[in-house]
């Protein structure tokens, strides 16, 4: 009894041991799920860190629920032992039965099998596997993510990545100051459009958005006389004191432009401060629909939907769309100009606007061959505009296309078939008309009959393009053939008869441009027959009007106008020409003198050399001085604008030029790189090459040469 | 000659010192010892002659015993050394005799050969320079290199540039490592251009760059492997402004082309005279940063007024005809060059008698890009018409289009060039406002035609990569010479005897970086490389100059070297201090004997 209650003490760690590891296999599997899919969001939505241990835990419970390890017992513990050890003689099963229940044969045997079930091991290996194959999953969904965030492009600042780097960029940077300032607590107050607020900062550089206003509060160690700040070599500001022991001084001022700035204790002025501005950019306006030209064909819906995307860097105040409507033809053409606003709110001032409007054409008095011309104009919060190019929407004038001036006045040259796409189109319409008054059945004919119509007209162009028809459409009854005179003329016969294959696709003798127009209107034809096949003459409309469109160009195309000519210039003298007196006609001279221009960076590629000849740890000469101080004027001027780039290699030349110092090689790298940077490639200019100097040998080679040829 | 002064000076010296100091034992009132003592002075002087001469003797040798002797050099492999153990082993580096104590370091290569005890000498390593080998006084040897396995095995690049012009470096690299080598030129602290070679590979590079500065630069060529700098070298440049030439055109009506090209080399402040055909006879002239001369007649001595000169062909074939022999001889003895812009105009003079040209077939009118020959990158395109040149021999292309059109060539005409150009619309460049692209174009064709400067003297430095270890030779050409300063140091000329208007120059510089050269008015900055800096190099040039050196002094074998030979041994000057110092202790010990005995005598009074 105490042997079969260890044994079944042992099975219950078994059971344990496998629970344990099914539990160890969900974390795992929990754990990568979460990291593959953490990394997945925050690179590619930027979604905050937070959700990624609300992901581990419900992916931890699913996996829990869907495995639920605590549902195995000892039987299937046994199974499995009865299964992987043949000493148990598959009767392992007998531990669960009741002492009492045990037959004689089956006491025997349990009392045998007891010894080997207790010496089973409680790490079963098998139940190990899945927990390698989820530690296995685990590392490839940590590098995958790992990969994803490393490799997925991320803009600075927009996630926490990002963040992290900058603050660590901005860390980096250590300032020299002054050793009579103890602290600097700098305001920069950003200017109300921002939206944003007030903050400080204990370092000299600035970095502030256009129009800051920014106060600085120093205070220093020992009392002094005077503090002030010399901004771009040129301009004081002075701060006051505001405690008694002067100590304490301070000073506000706005910034508009970039520069650097030093500060000045009692004569002393410190290392050189950047200001970096950052300048408001106006709205930037992206209109998704419509194309830049719309055309709205002759059945289509006559509106517009303007989809557009504004954006700016701090926020909008609104947006408006600006249309003209243009009407009437030739010297009669009238503007009229509407506002229409976006149709949302811009209360919010928010950076991103998504506008979208839909603008019914009909609700501008717009009628077919007007012209609607819009633009899109968006202000942000610092009152800067931006608009877009004008976008252009016009209505077919189908009215002027039904027009027969220009057919009828000028010289027809068309076989008469080429009229009846206007034909169908009248009929089309009429059909639409008195759908209403007509049975059905009387409507589905009419409307297939002109789908026959069409058919006809489609073959009859066709035959321009040598398309074979499947039947003699538009032959003539009396033709050539029947035509008594020519009886027993062959040629008439052959030509009926024959195929002239050799010549079929130029049947029409069309020029390639004007082959694919035709072309383009038989699809045209193909697609009204459809849809008034399909009894839709609504739809065979658009189609029919798109083909009278090209069918009208076409006709256009082929006429060519040519001047009446008259006039009949008298004959050439020959000996006349060419010998008039040209004596009193004097040559005109000019001369000037164009000096080029002088190369305003001639100081600093100037300068390069001198760098260059600067050896570390001594200090500069007075020549070498002379040199480089118009250098540092061309550069203290480019780092008032950029002081970002020029600034560290300003503070460097200054301490190249200080007599007394010796002179570091770092700071000569970081001037010669600045002057790299500021330099811009030298433009080339012819020059002669150089004979090598030989005494006149070669020439006399040459004489020799010469010589002897002769 | 100055060792023989050195003799005479070191004998005078010591024999003058011999008798004072003989003179002052004479006077001397202790006589204890004085035969002694005299011996003792006249050993001590003789010794120290012996310091300052070096002695030798000569003896009867044998061809074998140890007439060999091993001179290691830097970049040897220690493990050749076991072959050579029972020889005589010398080395110059004094790194090298820290490692192996029992090798001699020698301060002079020329004791070596002194030594004349050694007929044949092993040179391990990587050789001797030039310099280092003509101190060995034709003393045979026979060179053991090491293989070269890694580095720059040749670079070169133009060393002088005109403002706007490329400076291009080019060489080959030998890579048997199994890294990538990244090859990088460095300016102004800034990385400019790099090339890579593969890994076991031997291969061409070339690196690019426009210089933006003026005046003298050093760039840098790095050799990095990995993330390590292996090697480094100094590129020194010089980047000269360029002077404005003077130019004559003429062209048959006014036209874009001509227009365009004078504003633009007006306003670099180029020299420009304008002549344009009006009417019959009846010319527009225009001078631009030059007097105002007549042009209604273009003779030899208006011709010799200018650089260049541009015209088309009507314009040129329009001139008189004694005027066209006067330019044939400008052109041809005078070195004038003249750029021909093509039209219809045919015939056969001989100003197109070198270029045919033909057109192309059927009609195209697309625009084709530019390429400039010797140039990868190609300019904007430009129509060019129908016409193009037809190759042909003694005609050396100078710009095609991408299509393989020639569209402008030159030839030589005696000392002159003639450049032939069917392009006649590049205005169209400066009027789309594309102004580097038509500078590039007209400065590739002005160059080549321009009348050749003639310089009063040149400047070359003929030694390979100048350093502070070995002395450079410079070379001048000139009608005449003078003594030329460097620094401080005052140089004589050496006439070469062939070429009579070549002189040269010897010095060894005393610091490293651009060097002033001056004889008379002929100037000249040159650059001394430091000695850590092309590495590859040096140890090619060295091996190349060792190998050269054995072959042109070759051992003699076994056969034809006498059995018995005499020979000046080197007595070693260690006896000679020996010698000195025992004289010098003997004549101490003495006279503090002496001393004592007198004490102790008074001490007894």
């Amino acid at each position: 009894m105490d042997k079969q209650g260890a044994a079944y003490q042992h099975i219950g760690r078994i059971r344990r041991f496998y629970i344990g590891c099914r539990f160890a296999v969900c974390l795992l599997l929990a754990l990568s799920a979460a990291s593959l899919l953490g990394a997945a969001l925050v690179t590619l939505f930027s979604v905050s860190l937070l959700w990624v241990p609300i992901l581990f835990l419900s992916a931890f419970i699913g996996q829990l629920l869907y495995q639920k390890p605590w549902i195995i017992n000892y039987e299937a513990i046994l199974n499995f032992l009865n299964l992987h050890y043949p000493d148990l003689q598959e009767s392992g099963n007998l531990l669960l039965k009741k002492h009492d229940e045990l037959n004689l044969l089956e006491r025997l045997q349990l009392s045998k099998v007891e010894e080997s079930l207790t010496n089973t091991p409680v790490r079963q290996k098998q139940f190990l596997k899945p927990l390698k194959q989820a530690g296995l999953v685990l590392a490839t969904s940590l590098v995958v993510g790992a990969l994803l965030i490393t490799l997925v492009h991320r803009k600075p600042g927009t996630g926490l990545l990002g963040a992290v780097q900058q603050a660590s960029k901005e860390s980096k940077t250590t300032e020299k100051i002054l050793p009579q300032i103890t602290g600097v607590k700098l305001t920069i107050t950003p200017p109300a459009y921002t939206g944003k607020a007030k903050r400080t900062q204990d370092k000299f550089a600035i970095e502030a958005e256009e129009g800051a206003a920014i106060s600085w509060e120093i205070s220093t160690n020992t009392t002094v006389k005077q503090v002030s700040l010399l901004l771009n070599n040129k301009q004081n500001i002075r701060l006051k004191a505001i405690d008694a022991d002067k100590q304490t001084w301070k000073v506000q001022a706005t910034v508009n432009q970039p520069g650097f700035y030093q500060v000045n204790i009692d004569g002393k002025l410190s290392d050189l401060y950047a200001i970096q501005v950052m300048h408001d950019l106006p709205p930037v306006i992206y209109i998704k629909t419509p194309q830049p030209y719309t055309y709205i064909d002759a059945g289509e819906a006559q509106q517009v939907n303007i989809r557009a995307a504004i954006n700016d860097d701090y926020g909008l105040t609104g947006a408006l769309i600006f249309a003209t409507v243009a009407k009437g033809s030739g010297e009669a053409v009238k503007f009229k100009d509407y506002k229409l606003d976006a149709g949302i709110s811009f209360d919010g001032h928010k950076p991103n606007y998504d506008l979208q409007k839909l603008v019914k054409l009909p609700a501008l008095n717009m009628e077919p061959g007007d012209e609607l011309y819009f633009y899109i104009q968006a202000t942000d919060t610092h009152q800067q505009q931006s608009r877009t190019d004008v976008y252009t929407v016009s209505i077919q004038d189908t009215a002027k296309l039904l027009i027969m001036d220009g057919i009828v006045t000028g010289t027809d040259q068309k076989p008469e078939f080429f009229r009846s796409e206007r034909q169908i189109i009248l009929d089309s319409e009429r059909l639409l008309k008195e759908k209403d008054s007509i049975s059905v059945v009387q409507f589905k004919n009419r409307s297939n009959d002109l789908a026959t119509d069409q058919k006809l007209l489609r073959l009859r162009y066709g035959k321009f393009l040598g398309e074979e028809s499947e039947s003699d459409i538009g032959g003539d009854d009396n033709n050539a053939v029947s035509d008594i005179n020519n009886f027993g003329n062959a040629d008439v016969i052959k030509d009926q008869y024959t195929d002239k294959h050799d010549n079929a696709e130029d049947a029409g003798f069309f020029e390639p441009g004007q082959k694919a127009q035709l072309k383009a209107t038989l699809t045209e034809m193909w697609k009204a027959e459809l849809q008034l096949r399909l009894y839709k003459p609504q739809d065979a409309l658009a189609f029919e009007y798109k083909a009278l469109r090209l069918l009208k160009d076409l006709q256009q195309k082929s006429r060519v106008y040519v001047a009446k000519t008259s006039y009949n210039p008298p004959p050439l003298k020959l000996e006349k020409r060419l010998s008039g007196d040209l004596s009193p006609i004097k040559s005109t001279s000019l001369k000037q003198d164009i000096k080029p221009e002088a190369d305003q960076l001639e100081s600093l590629r100037k300068a390069a050399e001198i760098l260059s000849q600067l050896k570390a740890g001594t200090s500069i000469s007075a020549q070498q001085q002379q040199i480089l101080n118009p250098a540092n004027r061309q550069l203290s001027i480019r780092a008032a604008a950029e002081p970002g780039s020029y600034l560290a290699a300003m503070n460097a030349l200054n301490s190249i030029l200080s007599p007394n110092k010796k002179i570091k090689q770092s700071d000569v790298i970081l001037v010669q790189r600045a002057i790299q940077k500021a330099l811009h490639a030298a433009a080339k200019t012819p020059a002669a090459g150089q004979n090598s100097l030989d005494m006149g040998l070669s020439q006399q080679y040459f004489k020799n040469l010469n010589r002897s040829g002769q | 000659m100055m060792q023989n002064n050195w003799n005479i000076l070191v004998l005078g010296i010591c024999l003058a010192v011999g008798i004072a100091v003989l003179l002052q034992e004479f006077r001397r009132d202790k006589k204890r010892l004085l035969g002694w003592r005299i011996l003792a002075v006249i050993v001590a002087v003789v010794a120290l002659a012996c310091i300052a001469i070096p002695v030798s003797y000569q003896t009867e040798i044998s061809g074998s015993g140890q007439s060999e002797a091993v001179l290691i050099t830097d970049g040897f492999n220690p493990d050749s050394l076991s072959i050579y153990k029972n020889i005589k082993q010398f080395t110059t580096d004094d790194k090298i005799k820290a490692r192996y104590p029992n090798v001699v370091l020698l301060d002079e290569l020329n004791s070596i050969s002194v030594d004349s005890g050694i007929i044949q000498l092993h040179i391990l390593g990587d050789g001797l320079s030039e310099y280092e080998l003509s101190q060995l006084n034709k003393l045979s040897i026979s060179f053991h290199p090491e293989q070269f396995k890694q580095g720059v095995t040749a670079v070169n690049w133009n060393a002088r540039i005109k403002t706007g012009d490329q400076l291009q470096v080019q060489g080959t690299y030998k890579n048997s490592s199994p890294n990538k080598i990244k090859l990088l030129l460095e300016g102004l602290g800034t990385s400019l251009d790099s090339a890579f070679i593969k890994p076991g590979a031997t291969a061409a590079f070339e690196l690019k760059n426009t210089p933006k500065i003026s005046g003298k630069a050093v760039y840098r060529l790095l050799t990095i492997s990995g993330t390590d700098t292996v090697d480094h070298g100094s590129i020194p440049f010089r980047v000269d402004n360029t002077t404005p030439l003077k130019v004559l055109m003429l062209t048959s009506s006014p036209d874009f082309e001509s227009r365009f090209l004078k504003n633009w080399l007006s306003e670099k402040g180029y020299a420009v005279a304008l002549r344009s055909t009006i009417s019959k006879d009846k010319f527009r002239t225009e001078f631009i940063n030059m007097p105002a001369i007549s042009l209604e007649n273009i003779s030899g001595a208006v011709l010799d007024k200018f650089d260049l000169l541009i015209g088309d062909l009507s314009a040129l074939k329009a001139i008189s005809p004694q005027n066209s022999s006067a330019l044939k001889t400008a052109v041809t003895q005078n070195g004038l060059g003249v750029i021909i812009r093509a039209d219809s105009t045919a015939g056969n003079s001989w100003l197109q008698s070198s270029f045919k040209t033909q057109s192309s077939q059927g009609r195209d009118t697309l625009a084709y890009p530019i390429l400039l020959q010797g140039n990868q990158q190609p300019l904007a395109a430009l129509t060019t018409g129908q016409f193009f040149i037809k190759f042909k021999d003694g005609i050396q292309p100078l710009v095609t289009n991408t299509r393989g059109h020639l569209l402008a060539a030159t030839s030589l005409a005696g000392n002159g060039k003639l450049v032939y150009s069917v392009i006649n619309n590049s205005f169209s460049w400066a009027l789309s406002g594309n102004k580097v692209d038509y500078a590039k174009l007209w400065s590739a064709l002005i160059q080549q035609a321009a009348r050749k400067a003639l310089p009063a003297e040149s400047w070359d430095v003929t030694t390979d990569l100048p350093s502070v270890s070995s002395p450079v030779d410079l070379q001048l050409k000139s009608t005449n010479a003078t003594i030329a300063t460097v620094g401080e140091a005052d140089l004589s000329p050496n006439q070469n005897p062939l070429l009579p208007f070549e002189y040269h120059y010897q010095y060894r510089p005393k610091t490293t970086g651009w060097q002033l050269i001056k004889a008379g008015n002929a100037t000249n900055w040159w650059y001394v490389y430091g000695d850590d800096e092309w590495q590859s190099l040096r140890k090619l040039k060295k091996q190349a100059d060792t190998r050269r050196y054995s072959i042109s002094h070759p051992h003699a074998t076994g056969v034809t070297k006498p059995l018995q030979k005499k020979a000046t041994i080197l007595v070693s000057k260690i006896y000679a201090y020996i010698l000195l110092l025992l004289a010098c202790t003997f004549l101490w010990a003495e006279a503090k004997a002496a001393g004592a005995a007198t004490t102790s005598r008074k001490g007894q009074l």
